[in-house]
């Protein structure tokens, strides 16, 4: 028995170690791409036509193809461009964030924009005559009823975010489950994606948790 | 003293010509009832006077400032400083579901004016006594009735000092036994000189609180004057017409209640 214990610690210190970086990857994709998202979502929503389709035309992009290759464009193919390619050269970490927030704003963008759909033009209205301006309107009563509609979306989004940071190890970020592959390689059992199973559920565990309180705190 | 002055107001949806040279006044401290059938523009016109819906052409002038001059619109700052000075209730009152009673009375004040924040709960809680919804000062708007929800909206509106308040069918989306709660509210503004335009369907409230009536058909207003210009003698076939037709309407709801009540 002691001897299981010993494999256990010995396989999933690493792999500890993996989840700081796990972490790291969601939680500046989290920082960065839900405000990235929601100027997107306001592009879209632009009265000047040029700006609208830019945006219009990166989410299409964004959503239509493969994260994996996001990242590996990123970190491969950036560098490659004439002339910018030089300054676009990242590390691995850097360009892992860069790709996931780049691709997690098109997604956040969708949702903002369903969100906004479901506010009543009635808001707006009674807003507009006790006299706020567009910018108090969108602070004051917009955001905090988009933010209700938005949550259960938000929170799918987030859970999926935190296993597609196994993606990263495509360019070699070393997360859970890289040190999990690298583990069964070695020892040949499989007991490894277990644990690696286990980190990830209880992450996803945390995030449900925290939402959870936050669809009761925005609750109306 | 004319409060309100509109004059040759033109306004279209596309091919569809809603107001057609609409001329009148207000005075202050005038309740004037705005009647008319659905399709009519009454509801059109109201939200013209508080710049929801942009006019085509004419003038709209309020308390001596122009608003719309020769179909031109001064600058959104200048049309915001008129739109302040007024006050609009809704069909659907348009709370802001996620805030309390007193946050929704309190937004505006604290946003726009940035009122001292004792000054402004005592204000507040004036105008909750007011309309008799004090004890409901933190509940959240889903938690109330229509009528109370419209009392509410009405607060909200007083809470900007407005010198001009708008009603869009204010009663219209209401059950009828709460109607009753909200007409007395406005009621009491009446008698306070409150200045009020009011789009509605109560034919009660047209004849014996506002002073003045509008009829409005197609996009035009038929006929205008007292109560008693309008509800006894009316002059135009169309206002007799409209009148009779809300008359047998309501002779029929009552009907309707007797049944209800025979077989329940």
């Amino acid at each position: 028995m002691s001897d299981f214990y010993s494999y256990l610690a010995n396989i999933t210190v690493p792999m500890l170690q993996g989840m700081v970086i796990t972490l790291s990857v969601f939680a500046v994709t989290i920082v960065c791409s839900i405000p990235l998202g929601f100027i997107f979502t306001l592009m879209v929503r632009s009265r000047l036509k040029p700006v609208r389709s830019f945006a219009k035309g990166y989410i299409y992009v964004v959503r239509g193809t493969p994260l994996l290759l996001q990242i590996m464009f990123v970190y491969f193919g950036l560098p490659l461009l004439p002339v910018v390619g030089d300054y676009l050269i990242f590390g691995r970490f850097t360009a892992a964030c860069i790709a996931f927030c780049m691709n997690y704003a098109a997604y956040f963008a969708e949702i903002f924009r369903g969100g906004l759909l479901a506010i009543d033009k009635g808001q707006y209205e009674a807003a507009k005559v006790l006299g706020l301006t567009k910018i108090e309107t969108m602070i004051r009563v917009v955001i905090p009823q988009m933010i209700r509609v938005c949550l259960p979306a938000v929170s799918n989004e987030t859970i999926t975010l935190v296993k597609d940071t196994a993606l990263v190890t495509v360019i070699g970020v070393a997360e859970i489950l890289h040190y999990a592959k690298t583990a069964v390689n070695r020892d040949g059992d499989t007991f490894a994606f277990l644990v690696a199973a286990a980190l990830y559920l209880l992450i996803n565990f945390v995030i449900t948790m925290v939402f959870k309180k936050l669809e009761t705190k925005y609750e109306f | 003293m004319e409060i309100i002055k509109v004059k040759q107001l033109n306004k279209s949806f596309g091919d569809n010509h809603v107001l057609k040279d609409i001329s009148f006044a207000v005075n202050k401290g005038d309740v004037m009832a705005i009647i008319g059938s659905s399709g009519s523009g009454k509801s059109t016109l109201l939200r013209c006077l508080i710049d929801l819906e942009k006019a085509d052409s004419g003038d709209i002038i309020m308390e001596g400032k122009p608003l719309l001059k020769d179909g031109v619109y001064p600058s959104p700052p200048e049309i915001r400083a008129i739109i302040m000075k007024m006050g609009m209730v809704f069909q659907h009152f348009n709370l802001f579901p996620h805030l309390t009673v007193r946050q929704n009375l309190e937004l505006a004040p604290k946003v726009v004016k940035k009122e001292e924040t004792g000054v402004m709960n005592k204000r507040c809680e004036t105008y909750l006594h007011k309309v008799g919804l004090l004890e409901r000062i933190d509940a959240m708007p889903s938690t109330l009735s229509g009528g109370e929800k419209q009392r509410v909206a009405i607060a909200r509106a007083l809470m900007m000092n407005p010198d001009i308040l708008l009603f869009d069918e204010p009663t219209s989306a209401l059950d009828p036994e709460l109607t009753g709660e909200v007409l007395s509210v406005m009621q009491s503004l009446a008698n306070e000189h409150m200045t009020m335009v009011v789009v509605t369907h109560e034919m009660s409230f047209a004849r014996e609180v506002a002073n003045k009536v509008v009829f409005m058909d197609s996009g035009t207003i038929l006929e205008e004057g007292s109560p008693e210009d309008i509800f006894i003698h009316p002059r135009q076939k169309r206002t007799q017409e409209f009148l009779s037709s809300i008359l047998r309407d309501q002779k029929k709801k009552i009907k309707k209640q007797y049944r209800l009540k025979k077989y329940c």
